[in-house]
C-alpha cells in the first residue's frame, strides 16, 4: 500500500506539479533546495490547502479529491514544523497532554510514558514553553505530534531552525523515534546530513517537480548525486553497533564483516537509553577509503573490508570515484587519483582490498 | 458632605438604566463582534474592506447624526419600524430595545477593532498545530483562540462597556429622555445641567467618573500583570 | 474560569430585562427648555388638585422635541415656545388637537458679572462685551426673537463677530451663567430663577420682536388620554395663568391683542 498524491499547483516562481505514489513505510525523504515546492507539497498532504486542487490518497483513505476533502483535524498525522510552535499559553505537559486527549482510545496506540522515555521529557515536564531551548522545544513539539499515535509523522524541515550543536543532540532521538514507533515519516529536508541519517528512501525535488522515490542506496550509488555536493561523495552502511569501552569504541557489524570505529563522546552521553542491538548506520567518506590489491598486514589502517568493483567513474579534477560491493551486497565508494587507479590496474569485477581510515557512526 | 452622596429615586432608576444598557450592549457585541472580526482578520478581499470601513463609520459620524437618521429609520415612519410595527410589534424608537440597538452599532467599532487586531496578530500556526492535533474548529476557537486573544476580548468588552456608558447623543435623540425608559446617566447628567441643576450634575458626574474610572483601573492592571508575567517565563 | 463566571452573570443580567413599567393614570408632557422651572410648579398644583393622575415632564429643544413627536415619540401633550411648531404637529397628525396659545414669551438681557441695566443694547457694542449668547434662532423661537430685537435696535450686524449660540434657551443661561458668555439674550422666565438672582436682568419690549405665542398641541397619542387633556386644561385656568404669570410670561389675552 502506498500513498498518492497527484497536484497541479501554480506558485510564485514554479508550478508544482506532482503525480507520484510515495512509499508508506518508513522514512521518505523530499529532499531539495529552498523554494523547489517541498514545503507546499507537505503542506497539501497534510490538509492545509483545501482550496488547491489536488488528489491525496493515503492507504485506503481518501483525504482530498476534487469534490471531497477530509479535513486536516480527521486525519491521523501528526505534523512537526520547522519552527515548533509550541501552544504557548499552556504548559509542556498540556502541550503534549493536547492531542493525546482528543485521540480517541481505541485509537491510541503509543502510550504517553513510552514517549517521554524516548524522547527523555520527564525533566520538561514541568517546565513552561518559554523556559525550553530550541532542540528540547523541537523534542517536545516531536512528543506532542507523536501523543496522537499518527498513521504518517509529516516532518517539515524540523531542525533547520536548530544551531549545530542542538542539532546534533536532537538526531538522536528522531532517528528513534522513527525506528521504534514504525510510523511511516514524509520528512522535508534540504540537509544532506539529515538524509543520510534517516532516509530509507528519497524523493529528489526541484522547482516543483518530484522524482520518484528511490533507496538510500540506490541514491547513492549514482556518483553525480546531490547528496554528495556538501562533502564530496559518500557511502552509508547498514549494520549494528555494539559498544566496547566507555570512551566509545565498538564493533560495527553487519552480516559479513566488522569494522572496529568509535561513537563520538558527545552522541554516546547525549542519547541516553539508546545502546546497541538496533539498526545504525555508518558513513563513510569515500576520500577515506583507499583500495589495496592484496590485504596489507602491517599497516595502520585497522578496517579491511573484501570487496568487488562494480564501476569507475572519472571526474574533473583528475580523481576517480570507484563503486564497490562488500560481502554483504552494500556499496561503497572510494575516491583516488586516476592516476592510482590505471597503475593500479582497477577494473570492474576486480576483487580488491577496500582500507577505511575512519568513519563515522551515524545517528 | 453625606447629603452630597444622597440620589434620588429618579438619579437611581437613571443608574440602574445605564448598567442595564451597558451590559446588555456588551454582551450583545461580543456575540456579534467576535465572528465579524474573525472574518475581517482572516480575508484580505475588497468586500472585507468595505464592511471593514462600514464598521468604523460610527467612529466619524457625529452623534447626533447618527441618532437622527436612526430615528428616522427605527420609528413608525421609517422602513424599519414600519416594517415591525405591520408585524405587529412596536417600532423601535423612544424605547429601550432601540437605545439598545443605536448602542451596538455606535460602540461596534470599539469591539470589533481589538478583537480583529488580536485575531489577526494570532497568525495561522497554532491554529494548524491545534488542528493536526485533532482539534475541531469549534475545540479551536475555545481552547486556543480565546486564551492567546484574551487581550483583545477584554479590551473590547471594556471599551465596549465604556464608551456605551458615555453615549449621549445618539440616546437623547433616538431615545427622547423618557424616564425608566431611555433617561440613561448621560442624558440625566446634561437634564440637570439644563436646569441649572449644579449640586445633582456634579453628583451624577463623580459617580460615573469614579465608576468608570475603577473599573478602567481593574480591567488594565489585571491585564498588565498577566502579561507581565507571561513576559517574564519566556524570558527565562 | 473567572471568565467563564462573568460571562454567566452578564447573560443572567441580560435576562432581567424589566417588564414594561406600570402605566397608571400618567401622561407624558414635553415642554420646551425656556418653561423650566416654571413647568414644575404648574405640575406640582395640578397632581395636587388631582391627587390620581400624574404628570411626566420632558424638556428639551423645541425644535428635537418636535422631531421626535413627528417619528414617533410617546409624549401626550408638547408645549412649544413658539406656535409654527405645534401648527406642524397638528398639520400630521389627524388626531392631534388645533394648536392652542397658553402664553406669551418675554426676552431679558443679563449678565453674571453685572447688573445688564447698565449695559443696555448699545453696551453690545462696546469692546469689554466679547460674546453675546442667544439661542439658536433656526431651532429655538426664543432665538429667532433675540435675533429680530437685535435687528430693531441696529446692532445686529456689528455683534456678529461676537454671537455664540446655544442649542437651547436654557443652554444660552448657562453660557452666561458660567462666563463663557459676557451676555445673553435669554427667556425672562429662566431670570426668575434663584441661581440667576445674582445679577438683575434688562426686560426687553415686546414691541421689538415679533410675538413670543406660545402654544401648545395635544398630540395624536395624548388625545386619547384624559390626563393629557386635563392638563390641558389646567394650564389654560386661571390657576395655571397666575403660575405662568408670576413666572415672567405674558397672559394669553395679552398676547392676543398683539397678533
Amino acid at each position: 500500500m502506498s500513498f498518492d498524491v497527484v497536484v497541479n499547483w501554480e506558485r510564485e516562481g514554479f508550478c508544482l506539479e506532482v503525480s507520484e505514489a510515495f512509499p508508506s513505510v518508513g522514512v521518505t525523504a523530499l529532499y531539495g533546495p529552498s523554494g523547489c515546492g517541498k514545503t507546499s507539497l507537505l503542506r497539501i498532504v497534510a490538509g492545509l490547502e483545501p482550496a488547491v486542487s489536488a488528489q491525496v490518497r493515503f492507504k485506503n483513505q481518501i483525504w482530498q479529491t476534487t469534490g471531497g476533502f477530509v479535513p486536516i483535524e480527521k486525519r491521523r498525522i501528526g505534523l512537526v514544523f520547522q519552527e515548533a510552535s509550541l501552544l504557548p499559553h499552556l504548559s509542556v505537559e498540556s502541550n503534549l497532554e493536547y492531542g493525546w486527549r482528543r485521540t480517541p482510545v481505541s485509537q491510541r496506540r503509543l502510550v504517553p510514558a513510552d514517549i517521554y522515555q524516548m524522547l527523555a521529557l520527564a525533566p520538561l515536564l514541568t517546565k513552561r514553553t518559554g523556559q525550553l531551548s530550541g532542540g528540547q522545544r523541537q523534542r517536545v513539539a516531536l512528543g506532542r505530534a507523536l501523543m496522537t499515535s499518527p498513521d504518517l509523522l509529516l516532518l517539515d524541515e524540523p531542525m533547520a531552525a536548530l544551531d549545530a550543536e542542538a542539532k546534533r543532540q536532537i538526531l538522536p532521538y528522531l532517528a528513534r523515534v522513527v525506528r521504534e514507533t514504525d510510523t511511516p515519516t514524509l520528512l522535508v529536508t534540504h540537509s544532506a546530513s539529515e538524509v543520510l541519517r534517516l532516509a530509507d528512501n528519497i524523493c529528489f525535488m526541484e522547482s516543483g517537480k518530484v522524482a520518484g522515490p528511490v533507496t538510500l542506496s540506490d541514491a547513492l550509488k549514482d556518483p553525480g548525486s546531490p547528496l554528495f555536493s556538501d562533502s564530496g561523495a559518500l557511502s552509508v552502511l547498514h549494520g549494528t553497533f555494539a559498544r566496547e569501552d566507555a570512551s566509545g569504541w565498538g564493533a560495527f557489524s553487519t552480516s559479513s564483516y566488522s569494522l572496529h570505529v568509535r561513537n563520538l563522546a558527545d552522541y554516546a552521553s547525549s542519547a541516553p537509553g539508546l545502546s546497541g542491538g538496533q539498526a545504525d548506520r555508518l558513513q563513510i567518506q569515500a576520500r577515506d577509503v583507499s583500495i589495496a590489491l592484496t590485504d596489507p598486514a602491517q599497516i595502520s589502517i585497522q578496517n579491511h573490508l573484501s570487496a568487488k568493483v562494480t564501476s569507475l567513474t572519472e571526474k574533473d579534477d583528475g580523481m576517480t570515484l570507484v563503486q564497490l560491493t562488500l560481502a554483504d551486497g552494500q556499496s561503497l565508494i572510494a575516491e583516488l587519483t586516476s592516476a592510482s587507479v590505471s597503475r593500479l590496474g582497477l577494473s570492474p569485477g576486480l576483487s580488491v582490498w577496500a582500507l577505511i581510515k575512519s568513519a563515522a557512526l551515524l545517528q | 458632605m453625606a447629603e452630597f452622596f444622597t440620589f434620588t429615586p429618579a438619579d437611581w432608576q437613571a443608574i440602574w438604566l445605564t448598567l442595564k444598557l451597558c451590559f446588555i450592549t456588551t454582551v450583545l457585541l461580543m456575540i456579534l463582534a467576535t465572528p465579524l472580526a474573525w472574518w475581517l482578520a482572516r480575508g484580505g478581499s475588497w468586500f472585507h474592506t468595505v464592511v471593514q470601513s462600514l464598521v468604523a463609520l460610527p467612529l466619524v459620524l457625529p452623534p447626533t447624526v447618527l441618532g437622527f437618521y436612526l430615528l428616522i429609520l427605527l420609528g413608525p415612519q421609517g422602513w424599519i419600524g414600519r416594517g415591525l410595527e405591520s408585524m405587529g410589534l412596536n417600532h423601535l424608537a423612544f424605547s429601550f430595545n432601540g437605545i439598545v440597538l443605536a448602542s451596538l452599532i455606535y460602540s461596534l467599532p470599539f469591539a470589533v477593532q481589538p478583537l480583529q487586531d488580536a485575531f489577526s496578530r494570532l497568525g495561522h500556526r497554532s491554529l494548524e498545530v491545534a488542528a493536526s492535533l485533532g482539534a475541531s474548529p469549534l475545540d479551536r476557537l475555545l481552547t486556543v483562540v480565546f486564551p492567546l486573544c484574551r487581550g483583545g476580548l477584554v479590551t473590547a468588552a471594556t471599551l465596549s462597556f465604556a464608551h456605551t456608558m458615555g453615549e449621549f447623543g445618539v440616546i437623547l435623540m433616538l431615545g427622547g429622555s423618557i424616564p425608566g425608559e431611555t433617561r440613561v446617566l448621560s442624558v440625566m447628567i446634561y437634564d440637570y445641567a439644563e436646569a441649572l441643576n449644579f449640586e445633582n450634575a456634579h453628583r451624577l458626574s463623580l459617580l460615573m467618573l469614579v465608576f468608570s474610572f475603577t473599573v478602567l483601573v481593574a480591567v488594565y492592571g489585571k491585564q498588565r500583570r498577566l502579561s507581565f508575567f507571561a513576559q517574564r517565563d519566556t524570558e527565562s | 474560569m473567572k471568565l467563564f463566571t462573568a460571562t454567566r452573570a452578564c447573560c443572567l443580567l441580560v435576562l432581567l430585562i424589566l417588564a414594561p413599567g406600570l402605566q397608571a393614570e400618567q401622561a407624558t408632557v414635553a415642554a420646551a427648555s425656556s418653561l423650566r422651572p416654571t413647568l414644575d410648579q404648574m405640575v406640582e398644583a395640578f397632581e395636587e388638585q388631582h391627587p390620581e393622575d400624574s404628570v411626566v415632564l420632558i424638556y428639551g429643544a423645541s425644535g428635537r422635541l418636535t422631531t421626535q413627536i413627528l417619528n414617533g415619540a410617546p409624549f401626550d401633550l408638547f408645549l412649544s415656545a413658539n406656535t409654527e411648531f405645534p401648527e406642524q404637529i397638528a398639520a400630521a397628525q389627524a388626531e392631534a388637537s388645533l394648536p392652542q396659545l397658553y402664553a406669551g414669551g418675554q426676552l431679558a438681557l443679563w449678565s453674571a458679572k453685572q447688573d445688564a441695566r447698565e449695559i443696555g443694547w448699545e453696551g453690545l457694542l462696546s469692546p469689554d462685551v466679547r460674546r453675546i449668547a442667544i439661542a439658536q434662532p433656526d431651532i429655538a423661537p426664543y432665538g429667532q426673537r433675540a435675533k429680530e430685537a437685535l435687528i430693531h435696535y441696529g446692532v445686529w450686524d456689528q455683534v456678529q463677530g461676537k454671537l455664540v449660540y446655544g442649542e437651547s434657551v436654557s443652554q444660552t443661561a448657562r453660557m452666561a451663567l458660567s462666563g463663557a458668555a459676557d451676555v445673553a439674550v435669554i427667556a425672562a422666565s429662566l431670570v426668575q430663577q434663584d441661581i440667576m438672582k445674582q445679577q438683575p436682568y434688562m426686560p426687553v419690549d415686546v414691541s421689538s420682536h415679533l410675538p413670543l405665542s406660545q402654544s401648545m398641541v395635544v398630540t395624536a397619542k395624548g388625545s386619547a388620554n384624559p390626563v393629557a387633556v386635563a392638563f390641558s386644561r389646567f394650564v389654560m385656568s386661571e390657576q395655571g395663568q397666575s403660575i405662568l404669570a408670576a413666572a415672567g410670561f405674558l397672559p394669553v389675552a395679552q398676547i392676543r391683542s398683539a397678533e
